[in-house]
């Protein structure tokens, strides 16, 4: 920022003159509208500031802007800072490629979600043929939570086709795959050593414990008529299949690999980094494990 | 420690320090003729500080009404007026106006310019709500009213029709309920379209877009979304007035037209009002919460991004409020979704505000201690928002005290707690004085403590069953002790907002010389004397970073370096 007050050229500057036509416009704006509500000589007031305060503004600006000029002097000011002169911590070059180098492309977690929203249908329509004798009751079910007509639905019209019910579900189902499937795509990288067993297991358990609490808000008919166990099955179907499909995708690099030396993108040496310690700010010795 | 100091040529009025004593006419002359954004933003907080007292005993009254079962305080005419005229007076005369007015005040001074664009109509803009309001309250003395007996209007700050129709709401305090709030409507209207052009055409050099203060994006941003909600609502005033005056059916059932369609312009206006409000009260978290922390804004970038998302979204969530109506399930589905998505880029506001003072070096100063108010009670209404915004859990809480509780946690826990801050903050940059730290101190004590007695425990009273708007109720709902609480705490509230209004006039007069830049701060407004030169900068500064005082304090280590 520049502040310098040689270049200051004149000592007056111009600002725009003040004006009662503003005020007056304004008041009698207001005056008609309180003609309205109590009579009819408040409103001809109104009216007369109006003409009044239109032309006294239109004159103000023109045909020239009136201003007004104020005197200035330049005066020295201390601006001071309370604050100790700016040290920075000790960290290296590198402490900030700790952020992933590689991670799975936008795509891969849409792949995932709809191979893992197929894979879900199977024990879905398994729970309903062996339950219900029809395979579209888990379907039916499933868009019941977005008609309040169907909140009293009997077993037997859940079990008959609806075309209705069919795009419904389709587009809740299609939906929260595909959502749940970007965000197996943004998180399997960062999970520990066994990515399937967490994205597999772990995660629907973790879904189903988390809707098992709330469903009875989302969907009351849902939350009634739920087989939960087949319910936990078809989680883990999706879990299983959206994760063996995203892994199965090859890694894009993130920005933070050209953020990496030359000799490290080019593959001539590792890219394992090297960490300050907690105690003294030195970076530790490379740990060969890793 | 090293304190660094760098001099700078700034500048200062050659007027004499002491000034002839100056007839009383002349000084009114002065501020009614003025078009400086300076006084016409000091005329805004004062109007508006007028309005908070009155809305605020007016809030009294209803407490004192309903402290105890089957209280007859006040008649319920009476008290239909009373919570009309708050709502109507606290959103439209109170909460627009005073962020209007430090948005007069701070935007030219932060981004280097030396007025508002179009500085008449800025005070035309003034004076017309001014007018608004005083129209308002003037139908306590001039309403004919059905008995000739004075009639403020008593329709809700909603005002639902047919409740308007000349049918259920004879005489004019309908009428006046309309002028005040159409005429508030032009001047908010003239305000935003000055921000919107001063922000965009009066930067100084240097100031990109993404080098200007957060403030000025998220007047921008507000700015933008007053062109998109008050135009329905103006819209809406002028139909409810042919529909009274001239006969027309826009909001009359029996004759074809709608309710419900007064209810959707009303709440497309009334919700994206909530975020035009607490817009403003985020701008000053992110000059505010930087300071007392002694680190930059965290994740900049984002908070701007969340900024202009939260404009985009809370267009869409208005009918949240009509969940009870009947919709039908899509409508209520999208509304609830809509409204849960705006939670993504409040929290991210959230979530950044946190990183910002981690690991900082914390100053609780006043101002500091209210921001951190702030935050924690902005979270807690979004939360109790969250649960409202589920449409099965809104038919069982909606039109109760719980609905009451939250939107107060809203605009009292977070804006009136960011205004608060805001006061402590700027009041040495407009005045030149210091607020007292320890009456500051006392009133933030006194005020939390009072807010949370009232507004924690409302949420039971709504929970239990209590409607709101209801004037009086029996001994044996339960709800009896809760709100003899409720109310203990709204006096308490009112003890610390006296000493507040004390805290101001005694620091205007003894309070400690203020200097130009009393907290280290780092945007354009400390650069220059306090108060400002009616010029504001004798030469426009030209800026290289989002701090530029940083920069200039710390020439070793600027931000330009770094951005």
């Amino acid at each position: 920022m520049h502040l310098d007050h040689t270049e200051v050229e004149t000592d007056v500057i111009q600002l725009p003159s003040p004006t009662i036509f503003p005020m007056v416009l304004a008041l009698g704006i207001s005056l008609i509208c309180a003609g309205m509500v109590t009579h009819v000589a408040i409103g001809l007031l109104g009216l007369v500031l109006t003409i009044w305060g239109s032309v006294g503004w239109f004159f103000q600006v023109f045909p020239h802007e009136h201003h007004v000029a104020v005197v200035v002097q330049t005066e020295e000011v201390t601006i001071a800072s309370t604050r100790t002169l700016t040290d920075r911590l000790p960290a290296i070059e590198t402490q900030r490629a700790i952020l992933p180098v590689e991670t799975f492309h936008i795509t891969t977690g849409i792949r995932g979600g709809v191979a893992g929203g197929i894979a879900m249908v199977v024990p879905a329509t398994l729970f309903s043929l062996l339950k219900y004798h029809s395979i579209w009751y888990a379907m039916n079910l499933l868009a019941a939570g977005g008609f309040v007509s169907w909140a009293g639905a009997s077993d037997s019209f859940l079990g008959q086709f609806h075309l209705q019910g069919l795009l419904a579900a389709l587009i809740i189902h299609g939906v929260v795959s595909l959502l749940v499937g970007l965000l197996y795509g943004a998180m399997l990288p960062m999970f520990p050593k066994y990515p399937i067993v967490t994205a597999g297991l772990m995660v629907p358990l973790l879904f189903t414990g988390i809707l098992y609490s709330a469903l009875s808000i989302i969907s009351p008919i849902l939350n009634e008529r739920i087989g939960w166990f087949w319910f936990v099955v078809s989680q883990i179907a999706f879990g299983l299949v959206c994760g063996f499909v995203v892994n199965l995708q090859t890694k894009v690099r993130t920005p933070q690999f050209r953020a990496l030396p030359f000799a490290t993108r080019a593959g001539i040496h590792s890219d394992q980094i090297t960490r300050p310690s907690k105690q003294n700010g030195q970076p530790d010795e490379k740990d060969p494990s890793q | 420690m090293m304190a660094t100091q760098t001099p700078v040529h700034a500048v200062l009025d050659q007027t004499s320090t002491t000034p002839p004593r100056r007839l009383v006419l002349e000084v009114l002359h002065d501020w009614i003729a003025t078009v400086d954004h300076k006084k016409i933003g000091l005329m805004y907080i004062g109007y508006a500080l007028i309005f908070l007292v009155v809305a605020g005993l007016e809030a009294i009254l209803i407490r004192i009404q309903l402290a105890v079962p089957n209280n007859h305080f006040v008649s319920p005419q009476t008290f239909n007026r009373l919570f009309t005229m708050h709502g109507t007076t606290m959103v439209f005369f109170v909460g627009m106006p005073i962020l209007f007015g430090f948005g007069n005040y701070l935007i030219p001074l932060m981004i280097g310019a030396r007025d508002m664009a179009f500085p008449r109509l800025n005070a035309f803009s003034f004076w017309i709500s001014a007018f608004g309001g005083t129209l308002l309250y003037f139908s306590y003395l001039g309403g004919d009213g059905l008995y000739g007996a004075g009639s403020a209007p008593d329709v809700g700050w909603w005002a639902y029709a047919p409740l308007t129709a000349h049918a259920f709401s004879p005489g004019h305090s309908t009428d006046y309920w309309t002028l005040a709030v159409l005429l508030s409507g032009i001047g908010t209207i003239g305000t935003a379209l000055n921000i919107v052009a001063t922000i965009l055409c009066m930067r100084c050099p240097g100031m990109k877009l993404g080098r200007m203060p957060l403030f000025a994006w998220l007047y921008l941003v507000m700015s933008m979304l007053v062109f998109v909600t008050v135009s329905p609502l103006t819209a809406a005033q002028i139909m409810l007035m042919l529909d009274r005056y001239l006969g027309s059916h826009f909001f009359d059932t029996q004759a074809g037209g709608s309710a419900v369609l007064w209810m959707h312009f009303f709440w497309i206006f009334g919700h994206p009002e909530v975020y035009v409000l607490i817009l403003p009260a985020f701008a000053y978290a992110n000059e505010i919460i930087p300071v007392f922390s002694r680190k930059a804004i965290f994740g900049y970038p984002a908070m701007v991004a969340a900024s202009v998302g939260i404009g985009f979204i809370s267009l869409s969530v208005w009918a949240h409020h009509m969940f009870t109506v009947g919709m039908g399930a899509g409508a209520n589905a999208f509304f609830t979704l809509a409204t849960m998505v705006i939670g993504v880029p409040t929290g991210i506001k959230i979530f950044n505000w946190l990183a910002t003072i981690w690991g900082g070096k914390v100053h609780f100063t006043v101002a500091m201690m209210f921001a951190v108010g702030f935050l924690f009670q902005f979270l807690i209404a979004g939360l109790t928002g969250i649960m409202l915004s589920a449409a099965p859990l809104d038919w069982q809480l909606g039109n109760s005290y719980f609905v009451v509780a939250h939107f107060h946690f809203v605009l009292v826990g977070a804006i009136l707690f960011m205004l608060f801050s805001a006061f402590y903050y700027w009041f040495p940059k407009m005045t030149g004085r210091m607020l007292s730290e320890r009456i500051g101190k006392w009133h933030f004590w006194i005020f939390l403590i009072g807010f949370h007695l009232t507004f924690d425990l409302m949420h039971i009273p709504g929970l239990l069953g209590m409607p709101r708007r209801i004037y009086t109720y029996e001994a044996d709902r339960g709800w009896a002790m809760w709100n003899m609480l409720i109310s203990s705490g709204g006096f308490i509230q009112a003890i610390g907002t006296l000493l507040f209004v004390y805290n101001m006039i005694w620091s205007y007069f003894k309070g400690a010389v203020a200097g130009a830049d009393p907290w280290d701060a780092w945007t354009l407004e400390w650069s220059t004397t306090s108060p400002p030169p009616d010029y504001n900068f004798a030469k426009i500064p030209t800026v290289e970073s989002r701090r530029p005082l940083w920069d200039l304090k710390h020439p070793e280590d600027p931000d330009s370096n770094y951005e």
